[in-house]
């Protein structure tokens, strides 16, 4: 009975030591040599291997960065400057700040707005519906409302608003990676400036028709009309295939555009309120409202 | 009995509308012209606002390679060019033109003479096919031309021409088949003499007894008006879905299958539409452009009276066809146009008929809404209907889960779309839904790899 | 005209659901369920009860309460579970050892997993071996009449009273005698039709085989796993019963015997605990027929069938990655 015991424990000691001499010397042969500046930069990365920077994730970005000897090309969404500092720092190297983005939903195309003149009855889901046709409102390049983009955010930054049927983004949580703008087969969803103090301008519709049958099919929709672009004094208005554009690295912010949208498809989030007005709905003034999209500055006509 | 080797369904056929004949349906105000008639590149008007256009005048010309010719169907002024919706709500370039009392263009032969000499010239032939913008008229609208054309160094060992109709409700390849059985059969043999005078079948399925009877009696009288007619054969096929499909038609008739990404004639087939053929005698014997098919109007809500087949001609408004027929009753709540396997549900009914269009088929709701989607139970019932012997079950797994390298191991780049998964699926599980879209997908990830081996 | 519907082909649907080919399962139960009443009378009647009910409630409650989810039980399959564990058990089994199965195979085997179509055992299945390894005793007693007496008489001992009387013996399977190496006289033509000692539905082996057609002709299931069973089994207990008759039961009471019809009815065709492809049926089946007769001959169970289908449903992950179906146009 003893011997038994005690050769057991011999055995399995003698197998455990020579297994762990095995275990050694493999991995003493088989070490990949890596720069160790990747582990390094791999650790101050946010690590959501969310793919928004253009590589398979984290660790990828953090081997371009070492073997580019640059910053250039590369910016990592999530982190932000704060996180391509601390690279720069571990690297040695340079890098220039980018101004914070956020995903922005250009389509007013609410149920009161856009009614809804046929039944979808398929998967739920955007690109089935986009390939099937123009969606059940009388838009054919609005939000289709089957949350692609919600299922394809990673970081719950994306919700369904039930009331108006359009995504909504917690600009708080966005980490501007982009992963929604690829889901949306409408291209509806915009990586945008995120603004000082998160203000921003932007023309909430994407429609191609032209302005009768674009005010036909939704009440709030762009009729490319222009009028946008000849009261901006900053030329950051185009108005292109009956749709405008703002673009933000020119916008400053007037909200001069606001006022003259006949249509009210242009949104301006996040600004103070200047003057007291009966309707309780607009934003409070510097803290970033949860839901910006969905509280649109529209009685400014 | 012939028919093809791997899975199908049996759902009911539903020819409610197989006796009723073809009646011509009247000219509306208006038509609007769709630039995108046929598979390919959509064609460029050469019209201007303004022009008065005669029927059968050339509107449109082929915008590539695969495209084709679209011509006037009606006399009038054009009103405008520009963006319409068409069945889905997406904008397509149409013609609008405002119809007056119809005026013929030069050079076509408008007469009823049934013209049973074929020209022995092929190149005239294929002229004649592509100038008169013939389309297959099958469901793909693929060019004609193209198709009777083979690629150097692959010969057609068969034409099969295909009269299955193997999809529930439709019944206007049925009633052409009963009342131009003799046209058909020319049409046949001019395609006949293009491919090098190969063998040739028409493939109808059991359940149009009529047809057979009609195609057999035409072919026999046909075959004394020269040797053009020998080598041609009615096959009876097993009433089957998806008999009509390409592959299984080739399969049924010759026994042979198409490998994975193959075209026909890589098998030496070449498989047209009976309507087609119909239209090919027009272009070729009569120098008629296509501006004319069948059509059924078909539903189960319809009294027996209002059944119809038309003959319409392209760019009429779907609301005026079903206006014709009567005004869509109140308890419809899907139109296909199509038969219900691969049809296209009408998401906008001022949509315009195309040379393609073969229904307006109406569904209530409780014929046609989608049930619960529930647990896959395993059942293998999808994979049993399968007619490419996939494994939907699996496909769709994937599909949700983005695995394109084993979809495409899994052959998720064969599917036919004939929805024979979906149709059998006890759980309701949309399994075409996201097999479509990635079988999209990886034949994209096919192609764009192709140029680098 | 209403608002247009508008989604993906194909636009019609056939009219099988899951619940219609749970129910049609359910049917095929009912020959082997109605001769199961008839010989065993009320008892039989109480089993079906508890055990229908109980598959049926738990599934219900378990859905419903702790998983929060929508319940499942419209679509029959906890009701096929219920009364395939019923002709599972011997009619003199006590309410509570039907209950703690019911909650074996729907709690556990079904629902853990993620409720039908997910489990990986057949539930039904799994209650019957664990309850046959918890409780030998009552699992293997058999209330059997003697010989001799009569068909009315053993019915109407069924209905008249819980016992068989005087006439009564309680004793082992046929299948529980041979294993002991005792002589068995089976009369083969009449247990056919009634054969009286085993769970409750493996009485009449016509009344099974009935099912089984009614399956085929309903298109509920394809022959082959059951097929490819049945003929393993034969061959393999022929070629061993031709070399020594003395020590190796027959092809023909094989067959008859034990849950062999009733499991490869039944048990083994279930959708969800089988493979997806033909050929992986004719696989799996041929693995089923082996491992019984394997157990039967050598084993120190007589039964093999329950425990073959349950070592074979853990394989058919495997079976369906390894078979599939024949591709169009691929050699």
């Amino acid at each position: 009975m003893t011997t038994t015991i005690i050769w057991t424990i011999a055995i399995l000691t003698v197998l455990g030591g020579l297994l762990a001499v095995i275990l050694f010397l493999v991995a003493k042969r088989f070490k990949v040599e890596e720069d160790p500046r990747i582990d390094e930069v791999e650790k101050v990365m946010p690590g959501a291997n969310c793919g928004g920077c253009g590589f398979a994730g984290c660790r990828a970005f953090a081997q371009s960065c070492v073997e580019a000897g640059n910053l250039d090309s590369n910016f990592c969404p999530v982190g932000g400057n704060d996180t391509m500092k601390k690279v720069a720092e571990v690297l040695g190297l340079e890098v220039k700040e980018k101004a914070p983005m956020t995903a922005v939903v250009r389509c007013n195309g609410s149920c009161e707005n856009r009614p809804v003149i046929n039944d979808y009855d398929g998967l739920k889901s955007c690109r089935v519906k986009a390939a099937l046709y123009s969606g059940d409102t009388g838009c054919p390049f609005g939000c289709l409302g089957c949350g692609d983009c919600v299922a394809a955010c990673q970081f719950g930054a994306l919700s369904m608003d039930t009331g108006t049927g359009l995504p909504v983004v917690d600009q708080d949580k966005c980490t501007a990676c982009g992963a929604c703008v690829k889901a949306c087969p409408k291209a509806v969803i915009e990586l945008r400036n995120k603004g000082p103090r998160n203000m921003r301008v932007f023309v909430s519709c994407v429609n191609k028709d032209k302005g009768a049958v674009a005010r036909k099919a939704c009440k709030a929709a762009c009729i490319g009309c222009g009028k946008c672009a000849k009261v901006c004094t900053h030329e950051a208005i185009t108005v292109e295939n009956n749709v405008a554009y703002i673009d933000f690295t020119k916008c400053k912010l007037c909200k001069k555009c606001v006022a003259e949208c006949p249509t009210g498809a242009i949104h301006a989030v996040n600004f103070p309120v200047i003057k007291p007005k009966p309707a309780p709905t607009a934003a409070p003034a510097a803290t970033p409202a949860p839901a910006p999209v969905a509280e649109p500055v529209k009685k400014e006509e | 009995m012939k028919t093809f080797r791997i899975g199908g369904v049996h759902p009911n056929d539903s020819k409610i509308s197989r006796n009723c004949a073809i009646e011509v349906l009247p000219l509306p105000q208006t038509v609007y012209i769709s630039m995108a008639q046929h598979l390919g590149a959509p064609a460029k008007p050469v019209v201007a606002v303004g022009d008065r256009v005669k029927t059968g005048q050339v509107i449109a010309e082929p915008g590539g390679f695969i495209s084709a010719f679209v011509h006037s169907s009606v006399t009038g002024t054009v009103k405008s060019i520009g963006p319409r919706k068409d069945l889905a709500g997406n904008n397509m370039t149409h013609v609008e033109i405002l119809v007056e009392p119809d005026e013929w263009a030069e050079g076509i032969d408008l007469s009823d003479t049934l013209v049973t000499e074929i020209p022995s010239d092929r190149q005239f032939i294929l002229d004649r096919i592509k100038n008169n913008g013939v389309v297959g008229l099958g469901g793909a609208t693929f060019p004609a031309h193209v198709k009777l054309n083979p690629p150097p160094g692959k010969t057609a060992e068969c034409l099969i021409l295909n009269g299955a109709e193997c999809e529930p409700y439709l019944t206007s390849d049925n009633r052409i088949m009963i009342e131009q059985s003799s046209r058909i059969i020319i049409g046949a043999a001019i395609m006949k003499q293009v491919l090098g005078g190969c063998r040739t079948v028409i493939g109808i399925e059991e359940n149009k007894p009529e047809a057979i009877k009609a195609m057999s009696d035409a072919l026999a009288e046909l075959g004394k008006c020269g040797a053009a007619y020998s080598g041609i054969e009615v096959m009876v096929l097993k009433k089957k879905y998806p008999q009509g499909g390409e592959k299984q038609l080739i399969d049924a008739v010759m026994g042979r299958q198409v490998k994975s990404m193959g075209l026909p004639i890589d098998v030496g087939a070449v498989v047209q539409n009976v309507a087609t053929s119909l239209a090919v005698y027009d272009a070729v014997q009569k120098n008629m452009p296509l501006i004319t098919n069948t059509m059924t109007v078909t539903g189960n809500c319809l009294p027996a009276d209002r059944q119809h087949n038309y003959l319409f001609r392209i760019g009429f408004p779907l609301s005026f066809v079903a206006e014709q027929a009567g005004g869509v009753p109140q308890e419809v709540s899907k139109i296909i146009s199509g038969g219900p396997m691969m049809g296209k549900a009408v998401a906008n009914l001022d949509a315009c008929t195309v040379k393609g269009s073969s229904s307006l088929l109406y569904m209530t709701a409780e014929q046609t809404v989608r049930k619960q989607e529930t647990n896959c139970i395993r059942c293998a019932k999808c994979a049993d209907a399968c007619p490419m012997g996939l494994e939907p079950f699996l496909l769709n797994k994937l599909a949700r889960n983005g695995m394109y390298d084993a979809l495409e191991e899994n052959g998720v780049h064969d599917c036919i779309e004939c929805g024979c998964c979906l149709y059998t699926c006890p759980a309701n599980i949309p399994l075409l839904d996201t097999i479509r879209l990635a079988k999209g997908d990886v034949i994209k990830i096919i192609r764009s790899r192709a140029p680098k081996k | 005209m209403n608002k247009l519907i508008v989604s993906p082909s194909p636009h019609i649907h056939s009219k099988t659901s899951t619940s219609s080919l749970m129910r049609d399962v359910v049917i095929a139960m009912l020959p082997a369920v109605l001769v199961s009443v008839l010989f065993y009378g009320w008892a039989e009647l109480e089993v079906l009860l508890v055990s229908v009910v109980s598959c049926v409630g738990l599934e219900y409650l378990i859905t419903r309460f702790m998983l929060k989810r929508p319940n499942t039980i419209c679509d029959w399959s906890a009701a096929v579970t219920g009364v395939l564990l019923a002709l599972n058990v011997p009619s003199t089994c006590p309410w509570w050892i039907i209950f703690t199965g019911a909650v074996i195979a729907i709690g556990v085997a079904k629902l853990t997993f993620g409720g039908l179509g997910q489990n990986l055992f057949n539930p039904a299945i799994t209650a019957r071996v664990f309850l046959l390894i918890s409780f030998p005793t009552q699992m293997t007693a058999w209330s059997a009449p003697k010989a001799g007496l009569s068909l009315s008489q053993v019915i109407s001992h069924a209905w008249t009273g819980t016992d068989f009387g005087p006439d009564a013996f309680t004793g082992a399977t046929p299948l529980g005698l041979a294993k002991e190496g005792g002589s068995v006289h089976m009369d083969y033509l009449n247990s056919l039709f009634f054969n009286i000692g085993g769970s409750v539905g493996e009485i009449s082996a016509l009344a099974l085989i009935l099912g089984f057609a009614y399956l085929l002709v309903r298109r509920v299931i394809r022959p082959h796993i059951t097929l490819s069973i049945w003929a393993t089994v034969i061959i393999f207990s022929g070629i061993f019963w031709l070399i020594n008759p003395d020590k190796f039961t027959d092809p023909v009471f094989n067959m008859l015997t034990g849950g062999m019809l009733l499991g490869s009815i039944f048990m083994a065709t279930d959708y969800v605990t089988s493979p997806m492809s033909p050929k992986g049926g004719i696989v799996f089946g041929v693995g089923i027929g082996l491992l019984t007769m394997i157990i039967r001959y050598f084993g120190s169970y007589p039964e093999g069938m329950s425990f073959s289908i349950l070592i074979m449903n853990a394989t058919v992950p495997l079976l369906n990655g390894w078979f599939k179906s024949k591709k169009f146009g691929r050699a």
